[in-house]
């Protein structure tokens, strides 16, 4: 005889300890998801009765505490373009990305993009006006990451910090594709120094190859 | 007056023909039936579903009579695990299913596969049903958003793991940009040394009768991409200040 599937289940070996109300067994396959099990019912003891709300509703309070974190840094990178002022923006902003990253997971995807993207962006900077151009990469891919269109800032740090650490070609790749993703037509300020990069960088690998020509 | 006896032979010509009819029908279905179970299924095992109804059905410890009471909590968590899981599956479902038509069509697939497609595709539709029942049942009311929670719970996580994978992209651009720079630093300091060996190298060949005030113009130059270097360390920068010192 066939039995359909969906009125069977393979019955696992799990034990629940009543106290912590942790799940565990023996197989190690299951070793992960149990875990992940664990956390999210840790995580979903902070609702009422227990059960996720719907996406739309959030949490302001988080949501004024990133706000917070980001003009904060912003102020500290406004006083002064010193080292210290640098640090402690980075050290803001990371306390703010912290924050946007550990929502709780089923709050909406969208939000949790918006606030990461400008925060990376932000912290690129910061990483750029101390000059640790590899860190201030990540964060601007990061950033890309997170918001693809209308964040030609975070392509421009990119691209400017793979210039400053030697990589001329890896940054033009870079830009280019940012000027693909931003839009010809679509013009500002950003997209203006986007092309001044992409100048910047045209001219210097024409040097290197009438150089290396010669 | 009707004859019945010459009556019974059409009438057990319909009946053994019907009969035969039912019995061939019955056999190719069951046939079927067992070749397309036999089928390799689309997905894997659903373990997040298993774990759920295992949770359920918990057995007893050793001793004891009475299987442990599972927590709302766990059982919740556990069902939200499960909708994402159906979410996966449900987008990579939707996603193959435009390809496939179209390579059916073409006849560059079988139709086994096709088929185990479409049971894939019969069993989600119900496992969806099953999911949003039971969420209706640990609290009325979730089945309507619970697919909207474990969709935003599934985007997100494929964002944090791609934040995760850039960020550790950059550690390790970061191992690579300090060899790299110092690397540079001691290319710096060897043309410092050769910059100190070799004064007079350039003013010699200058020559000519203002020797003195040519190698206060060399020592300049030489000292000049030591203190720029050290500012801004780039290898765009060496290059330029390297061109600077040759000539």
């Amino acid at each position: 005889m066939t039995t359909d599937p969906l009125d069977t289940f393979t019955s696992l070996p799990l034990t629940l300890d009543p106290t912590s109300k942790s799940l565990s067994s023996p197989l190690p396959d299951l070793t992960t998801p149990l875990t992940n099990l664990t956390q999210l019912q840790r995580a979903l003891l902070s609702t009422p009765s227990q059960t996720p709300p719907p996406p739309s509703s959030t949490n302001p309070k988080r949501s004024a505490q990133i706000a917070k974190m980001r003009d904060q840094g912003n102020a500290s990178l406004r006083k002064s373009s010193s080292l210290a002022s640098a640090q402690e923006a980075v050290t803001l902003y990371t306390y703010g990305l912290e924050m946007a990253l550990t929502r709780p997971p089923w709050e909406p995807v969208q939000l949790v993009r918006e606030e990461c993207a400008l925060l990376y962006s932000n912290r690129a900077q910061a990483y750029m006006g101390a000059q640790m151009w590899p860190e201030a990469a990540a964060d601007a891919e990061c950033s890309v990451e997170c918001k693809r269109t209308g964040n030609g800032k975070a392509w421009w740090r990119r691209g400017k910090c793979l210039c400053e650490m030697g990589r001329w070609r890896e940054a033009g790749e870079w830009v280019e594709s940012g000027l693909e993703v931003e839009g010809e037509k679509e013009g500002g300020k950003e997209r203006e120094e986007l092309v001044g990069l992409r100048k910047e960088i045209v001219r210097f690998l024409d040097e290197e190859r009438r150089r290396g020509g010669r | 007056m009707v004859d019945w006896v010459s009556l019974t032979i059409p009438f057990a010509y319909l009946g053994i023909l019907i009969g035969s009819l039912a019995t061939f029908s019955s056999l190719y279905r069951k046939r079927k039936a067992a070749k397309s179970s036999t089928l390799e299924p689309w997905f894997g095992p659903n373990v997040q579903r298993d774990i759920y109804l295992s949770l359920l059905h918990l057995e007893p410890e050793p001793g004891k009579e009475k299987s442990p009471a599972v927590p709302d909590g766990v059982l919740k968590a556990a069902l939200l695990h499960r909708a994402v899981e159906d979410i996966r599956r449900i987008l990579e479902v939707k996603n193959a299913k435009q390809a496939l038509s179209n390579l059916l069509q073409r006849g560059s697939v079988g139709d086994d596969l096709w088929q185990r497609f479409l049971r894939a595709e019969k069993e989600i539709e119900a496992e969806l049903r099953d999911v949003v029942e039971e969420a209706n049942a640990l609290q009325s009311g979730w089945g309507q958003t619970i697919f909207q929670s474990a969709n935003e719970m599934h985007h997100n996580a494929i964002l944090r793991e791609k934040l995760i994978a850039v960020q550790a992209q950059g550690k390790s651009d970061k191992e690579w940009w300090q060899q790299e720079k110092a690397s540079i630093q001691s290319k710096f300091m060897k043309e410092l040394e050769e910059g100190e060996k070799d004064p007079t190298k350039p003013a010699s060949t200058l020559g000519g009768d203002k020797v003195g005030s040519d190698e206060d113009t060399v020592l300049v130059e030489s000292g000049g991409p030591i203190a720029s270097g050290a500012l801004s360390i780039s290898k765009g920068g060496t290059s330029k200040k390297r061109k600077g010192g040759k000539k």
